[in-house]
C-alpha cells in the first residue's frame, strides 16, 4: 500500500523503477511537437500512466493530452506567503513593542502603518522561495542521474528533439507491444533504455 | 458593404454621435435584446432623479449637491476608466481584448451625456451653500470680508469660478474628442474592415493617452480634491484613476454577463476572457490599495496637521467605520476572494465580485466627498442612494441603447480572430 | 468558427525572430558564445571595466581607512552622492524584473529575446546599489546591525525606519530576482550540459541544471512556478522603488514629502532601467551578431516604453510643481522655486530636458528605429535620471528650514571616482555573464517560434 503510494508519487515526478533486467523504458523520438502531442494522446488512450514527453520547451496542450491536472505549486506558495506574513508581523511587534520598546518621534510602539512594507517584503520572499522549493520538490529535482542520459540521442532534447518515454514500470509495458504502439504513432525511432546506474554513465 | 457613417441629429448626438450601423453587423454580433433593457433603467433613473432633484431643491439642497456629485463622479469614473481601457488596448495591441472592445468604447462615448448631467453641479457652483463654497464664496479672498481665508486666497488664481468652468469645459472637450474619434473609427472598421484603421486608432491613442491622463488628474483635483480646498495630495489623480480603471473592468465583465444571459455573444466571450477580466480586477484592487496606502501612510508618518486633518475627518465621528469598510471591503476581502482561479472563471461568482467592486467604487467616492459636508457625523443619506441609482440608471440605459445600435463586437478588426481563439495558459 | 465571425482577414503578426532562424539554429547561435573564445572587443571591454572595478576597490579602501569625510557630504547635505548613486542603481535594476514579470503577465511575447540579459543587468545593478548604503553608514563593520539578529546590546533594528524597510526591500528584491533568473536559466543550463564537450564543463553545467530533461511533468510545475514568480515579482518591483521613495517622502523635508513619490519613483526606475538595457543590448547585439534575435522591433518597443515612462515622470514633475504652489505652504513653494532658479538650477534643467523633453523625439517613428539615435537617447536618459536623484537629494537638503545652515554641496574626486568605479563593477559582472551564460533565454525564444505550436503542423498538412 505505502509502497504503491511512494511509487505513484515518484512516477508523478517522472522517476520510475527499472525492471529486474535493467530495462528502464522505451524512448521514442518524434518529428515535431504536433506529432509528439498526438503520440502522447495515443499512449494515454492505450491506458499507460508511467510515461512522459520530453521537449526543449513546454508544448501547449500537452498537460491535457497526458491527462495531468493543475499544478499544485500554488498551494505551497500560498503557505509560504502566509508564513512570511505571520513572521513579519510577529517580528516587528515583538521587537518593537515587547522586547525593547523605544519611543520614536512619539509614534506608537507598534502600529500597522509603518509595518506594512516589511510585512509585504517577507510575504513575497517566503512565497517566492516556497514556489521554487515546491517546484523542485514536486519535480523530484535535483536529480543528477537519470537513466535516459544513457541515450546519446537524448542529448538533443534540450536543443530541437521531441521524445516520448514510456517507463517499464507501467503495468501495460511490454517491449514489443509498447514499441508497436509508438511506431504506430509515427515515431522516428524507438530505443530501449537500460539503467546501469550513475557510475557507468560517462565511463 | 462599404458604407459611410452617418452623423446623428443634434439631440441624439448627446447619446450617440453616430447613426445606427447595426444593419451591417454579422448575425452573431447583433443586439437581440428587448427594448426593455434600456427603457426600464431609463424610466427608473429619470424618476429617481426627478424625485431627488425635486426633494433636494425643496429642502435638502446641500445634501443633494453632495449626493449628486458622488453619483455623477461614479459615472464619470466609469467612462474615464473605459476610455483608458480603449486607449491602452490600442497602444499595446492587446489582442485578447478585441472581442470585448465595443463595450468600453460605448461606455467611453458617454461624455456628452455626462456633461449634460453636470448641470446641477454647475448650479451649485453659484450657490452660497454649494459644493465648492469653501473656495467659491464671495469675499473668501478679500481680507476685509468675514469669509476671508488666507490659504484659499493664495489659490484664488486657480480656484475661481470662471477658471473652474473653463477647465472643466476643457476636460470634457478633450474626453469627448478622443472618445468620439475612437468610437467612429471603430464603427467605420465594422463597415469597411479597412486595414488602415488600426494604425489610425493607435495614432489617436498616442496623443490621446497623455492628454486624457493629465485632464483626468486635474479633473480629480478640481472636482473632488477642491471640495476641501486646504488639503492637497499629489497622488490624488492616480488614486482616482486606480479606482476608475478597476471599476471599468468590473463593469465590462458585468455587461458581458448580461448580454450572454440575453442570448448574445454566445461562444464569443468565453471563460478565458472572464478569467483575464478577473485578473485585471484583482490587479487594480491591489493597485488601488497600493496608491491609497502610499497617500495615507506618507501623511500619517509626516504628521503635519494641514495634511493629516483630511484623514482625521475620515477617522472620527463615525467616519472611522466607513474607512474600515473601505479597507476591508475595497481591498482585503476582494483580494482574498479574487485570488482563486475558479472565482475568475465562473461567471456568477465573478459577477458578484463585479457588482461588489462597483459598489465599493461608489463608496470610495462617497468617502472622498461626504465628510466635507458632514464632518461632524457620518451619514448615509437616502439621497445618496437615490442620486446614485438615478444617475447610474440613466447612464447605463444610454449606454445600452448606444450598444444596441451597433455590432456588439468590432467585427472588422484584424485581431478579432485571435481574440476569439484566445486561451489562458 | 473564428473565420466566419470576422469580416477582416486575420492579421499576420510580424515574426518575433527574424532571418528564418530554426529551433536548432537558436541553440547554436546562443550557446556558441559561451563555448568559444569571446571576440576581441570583449577582452578590451573587460580590461577597461575591471580596471575601473579595481579603482572602485581602491576608493572604498581609502574611504574605510579615512571615513566618510573623504566625500563631499557636508552639514545640511548629509546624503550626498552615495545616496544619489544608490537610488540611481536601484532604479536601473528595475527594468529586468519588469521585462521578465510584468511583460510576461501581459503576454508581451517579444520580451523573450531580452529578458535574460535584462534580468542579469538587474542583478548587477542591485549589487551596485547595495554597495552604496553599505559604505555610507560610516561604521561599515557593524552593518549587521541593520539585520534583526540578536546581539550583545540586546537591541533590535528600528522597524519604524524607512531605511530599514529599504534593507528588507532591496535584499528581498535581490534574492527573488536571483531565484527568478536562475529558474529561467535551468532549461538553458540543460542545453549547455548536453552540448558540453569537456568533462569539467559537463560537470559544472550538470550541477546547475539539476538534472533537467525537459519532461512535461516538470514543465507543468515549472511554468506554474514561473507564472507565480512573475505574479510575485510584479508587486515586488513596484514595492522596491516605492520603499526607496519612502526614505525621502516620510520625512517632512520640502520637496521630499509628497504623496506621488511612490508611483513616480517606479515610473522613473522603469524609464532609466529600459534606457540601460537599451544601451547594453545595442552593443551586445552588434558584437555578438544576434541581430535576428534582438531585432530592431525590440528596440523600437523599448523606445516606446521609454517615451511613455518619460512622459509619466515629466507629468509627475509638473504635478509636484503645481501642488507645491497650490498647497500654499511657503516651504514647499520655496523648495521648488529654489530648484528652478536657485544655485542648482542647472541640475534641475538638465534633468527636465533629458527626462521630459528628449524622449519626446520618440514620437517620430524614424528616430525610434535609428540605432545611433536610440543609443544616444539611452545615455541621455540615464544622465537625466542620475540628475533627477541629485536634484531630489541635494537641492532639497542644501537649503533646509534653517537659513543659517545653508550650504553649497561640492563633490570630491573620491565621489566622482567611486561613481565611475561602480560602472566598472556593473560592467565587469555583465561581461562575465555574457561570457559564460546564454545571454538569450533559448527555451523561451523557441517557444514563440511558429514551429513550437503543435497546431502549426496541422495547418500545414491540410
Amino acid at each position: 500500500m505505502l509502497r504503491n503510494i511512494i511509487r505513484d508519487v515518484k512516477a508523478s515526478m517522472g522517476i520510475y523503477k527499472s525492471r529486474d533486467d535493467r530495462v528502464y523504458g522505451l524512448l521514442a523520438e518524434f518529428e515535431h511537437p504536433g506529432a509528439l502531442l498526438e503520440a502522447a494522446r495515443k499512449v494515454r488512450a492505450a491506458g499507460y500512466r508511467h510515461f512522459d514527453s520530453h521537449s526543449p520547451f513546454p508544448i501547449h496542450g500537452m498537460d491535457k493530452a497526458m491527462g495531468l491536472g493543475q499544478s499544485k505549486v500554488g498551494y505551497i506558495t500560498l503557505g509560504g506567503g502566509l508564513t512570511g506574513l505571520a513572521l513579519a508581523t510577529w517580528l516587528q511587534w515583538w521587537t518593537s513593542a515587547v522586547d525593547y520598546p523605544i519611543n520614536i518621534s512619539g509614534k506608537p510602539f507598534f502600529a500597522i502603518e509603518p509595518s506594512i512594507p516589511v510585512m509585504f517584503e517577507l510575504t513575497v520572499l517566503f512565497s517566492a522561495l516556497a514556489a521554487v522549493g515546491g517546484m523542485l520538490l514536486l519535480n523530484g529535482l535535483p536529480r543528477p542521474y537519470n537513466p535516459l542520459f544513457y541515450s546519446r540521442n537524448f542529448a538533443r532534447v534540450t536543443d530541437d528533439a521531441y521524445f516520448l518515454h514510456v517507463a517499464a514500470s507501467d503495468g501495460r509495458f511490454s517491449l514489443d507491444g509498447t514499441r508497436a504502439l509508438l511506431e504506430e504513432a509515427h515515431a522516428l525511432g524507438v530505443e530501449v533504455i537500460h539503467d546501469h546506474g550513475f557510475s557507468q554513465l560517462h565511463a | 458593404m462599404a458604407q459611410k457613417l452617418q452623423s446623428s441629429p443634434i439631440l441624439v448626438k448627446l447619446l450617440d454621435t453616430v447613426e445606427p450601423t447595426q444593419s451591417s453587423a454579422l448575425a452573431a454580433y447583433r443586439w437581440t435584446g428587448s427594448v426593455r433593457a434600456f427603457l426600464i433603467p431609463a424610466l427608473l433613473g429619470l424618476s429617481a432623479l426627478a424625485v431627488s432633484i425635486a426633494v433636494g431643491f425643496a429642502g435638502f439642497k446641500e445634501q443633494f449637491y453632495f449626493s449628486y456629485l458622488v453619483g455623477w463622479s461614479f459615472c464619470l469614473s466609469l467612462a474615464l476608466g473605459a476610455l483608458f481601457v480603449v486607449l491602452i488596448k490600442h497602444l499595446t495591441k492587446a489582442s485578447w481584448v478585441v472581442a470585448l472592445r465595443r463595450i468600453p468604447e460605448a461606455l467611453a462615448a458617454s461624455f456628452p451625456l455626462l456633461a449634460l448631467l453636470a448641470i446641477p453641479i454647475i448650479i451649485s457652483l453659484f450657490d452660497d451653500h454649494g459644493l465648492y463654497h469653501h473656495w467659491s464664496t464671495d469675499g473668501i479672498s478679500d481680507p476685509a470680508s468675514s469669509h476671508y481665508d488666507e490659504i484659499v486666497a493664495g489659490k484664488a488664481a486657480y480656484l475661481n469660478k470662471p477658471f473652474f468652468l473653463i477647465r472643466v469645459g476643457f476636460y470634457f472637450i478633450v474626453w469627448t474628442l478622443v472618445s468620439s474619434k475612437l468610437w467612429s473609427l471603430s464603427l467605420r472598421q465594422d463597415l469597411t474592415a479597412d486595414p488602415g484603421i488600426p494604425a489610425k486608432q493607435r495614432k489617436v491613442s498616442g496623443w490621446g493617452l497623455p492628454l486624457v491622463a493629465v485632464t483626468t488628474a486635474f479633473g480629480s483635483f478640481d472636482l473632488l480634491m477642491s471640495l476641501d480646498p486646504h488639503w492637497f495630495s499629489t497622488i490624488f489623480g492616480v488614486y482616482f484613476f486606480s479606482g476608475a480603471f478597476m471599476a471599468a473592468f468590473a463593469f465590462i465583465a458585468l455587461v458581458c454577463m448580461f448580454l450572454q444571459r440575453g442570448g448574445m455573444l454566445q461562444g464569443i466571450v468565453t471563460k478565458e476572457h472572464y478569467h483575464d477580466l478577473g485578473k485585471l480586477m484583482f490587479a487594480f484592487v491591489v493597485f488601488w490599495a497600493y496608491i491609497a496606502f502610499s497617500q495615507y501612510m506618507l501623511y500619517w508618518y509626516g504628521g503635519i496637521p494641514e495634511e493629516t486633518v483630511w484623514f482625521k475627518h475620515r477617522l472620527e465621528h463615525g467616519w472611522e467605520t466607513h474607512s474600515a469598510i473601505l479597507l476591508i471591503a475595497h481591498f482585503i476581502l476582494p483580494f482574498l476572494l479574487l485570488l482563486p482561479r475558479s472565482v475568475k472563471r465562473v461567471a456568477p461568482l465573478l459577477g458578484i465580485m463585479a457588482v461588489w467592486l462597483l459598489v465599493m467604487q461608489w463608496f470610495d467616492h462617497h468617502w472622498l466627498a461626504m465628510p466635507v459636508l458632514h464632518y461632524e457625523e457620518a451619514t448615509l443619506h437616502w439621497l445618496d442612494l437615490s442620486c446614485w441609482i438615478g444617475l447610474t440608471a440613466v447612464f447605463v440605459s444610454a449606454f445600452v441603447w448606444r450598444l444596441s445600435r451597433h455590432a456588439l463586437v468590432p467585427q472588422g478588426d484584424p485581431r478579432l480572430a485571435a481574440s476569439l481563439r484566445f486561451e489562458n495558459t | 468558427m473564428a473565420d466566419t465571425l470576422t469580416i477582416a482577414p486575420p492579421r499576420k503578426e510580424a515574426p518575433l525572430v527574424t532571418g528564418n532562424l530554426g529551433i536548432s539554429e537558436i541553440t547554436q547561435l546562443v550557446s556558441y558564445h559561451t563555448e568559444k573564445k569571446p571576440p576581441s572587443t570583449w577582452y578590451l571591454a573587460f580590461a577597461i571595466s575591471s580596471t575601473l572595478l579595481a579603482m572602485l576597490m581602491v576608493m572604498i579602501g581609502y574611504l574605510f581607512w579615512n571615513g566618510v569625510g573623504v566625500w563631499g557630504n557636508n552639514n545640511p547635505v548629509g546624503w550626498g552622492w552615495p545616496i544619489v548613486n544608490f537610488v540611481f542603481w536601484v532604479g536601473i535594476g528595475h527594468a529586468g524584473t519588469l521585462i521578465s514579470a510584468i511583460l510576461f503577465l501581459f503576454r508581451q511575447r517579444w520580451r523573450t529575446a531580452i529578458n535574460r540579459s535584462a534580468e542579469a543587468m538587474t542583478l548587477f545593478a542591485v549589487i551596485c546599489a547595495l554597495l552604496f548604503p553599505t559604505i555610507h553608514v560610516g561604521r561599515v563593520w557593524v552593518i549587521y546591525w541593520t539585520l534583526p539578529l540578536p546581539n550583545q546590546m540586546e537591541m533590535w533594528p528600528q522597524f519604524k525606519s524607512p531605511l530599514l524597510w529599504d534593507v528588507f526591500a532591496v535584499s528581498v528584491y535581490f534574492t527573488v530576482s536571483l531565484v527568478f533568473w536562475y529558474v529561467g536559466l535551468i532549461p538553458d543550463l540543460g542545453t549547455l550540459r548536453d552540448r558540453a564537450r569537456t568533462a569539467i564543463r559537463r560537470k559544472v553545467t550538470a550541477f546547475f541544471a539539476l538534472g533537467w530533461t525537459g519532461a512535461n511533468r516538470h514543465w507543468r510545475n515549472y511554468e506554474k512556478t514561473y507564472l507565480l514568480l512573475a505574479a510575485l515579482a510584479t508587486p515586488l518591483v513596484l514595492s522596491v522603488h516605492s520603499v526607496v521613495s519612502f526614505d525621502f517622502a516620510v520625512s517632512i523635508v520640502p520637496g521630499w514629502h509628497t504623496t506621488i513619490f511612490p508611483p513616480y519613483f517606479v515610473a522613473g526606475a522603469i524609464f532609466s532601467g529600459f534606457a540601460m538595457v537599451m544601451t547594453l543590448l545595442i552593443i551586445a547585439r552588434k558584437v555578438y551578431g544576434i541581430r535576428n534575435i534582438i531585432t530592431l522591433d525590440h528596440l523600437e518597443k523599448m523606445a516606446i516604453i521609454i517615451l511613455v515612462t518619460g512622459t509619466m515622470v515629466g507629468f509627475a514633475y509638473i504635478t509636484e510643481f503645481f501642488i507645491a504652489w497650490y498647497s500654499q505652504v511657503e516651504y514647499e513653494q520655496y523648495a521648488f522655486l529654489n530648484r528652478t532658479t536657485g544655485p542648482y538650477a542647472w541640475a534641475y534643467w538638465t534633468m527636465m530636458s533629458c527626462n521630459l523633453l528628449f524622449p519626446q523625439f520618440f514620437w517620430i517613428k524614424r528616430l525610434r528605429r535609428s540605432i545611433p539615435f536610440l543609443f544616444v537617447t539611452s545615455i541621455v536618459v540615464n544622465v537625466g535620471m542620475w540628475f533627477e536623484r541629485f536634484v531630489i537629494t541635494v537641492i532639497s537638503l542644501h537649503r533646509d528650514f534653517l537659513p543659517s545652515s545653508w550650504d553649497y554641496f561640492n563633490p570630491t574626486l573620491v565621489d566622482v571616482l567611486t561613481l565611475v568605479g561602480s560602472f566598472g563593477l556593473f560592467l565587469t559582472l555583465f561581461l562575465i555573464f555574457l561570457r559564460f551564460l546564454p545571454m538569450v533565454a533559448m527555451a523561451e525564444v523557441k517557444m514563440v517560434l511558429p514551429e513550437a505550436d503543435p497546431h502549426h503542423y496541422e495547418e500545414h498538412e491540410n
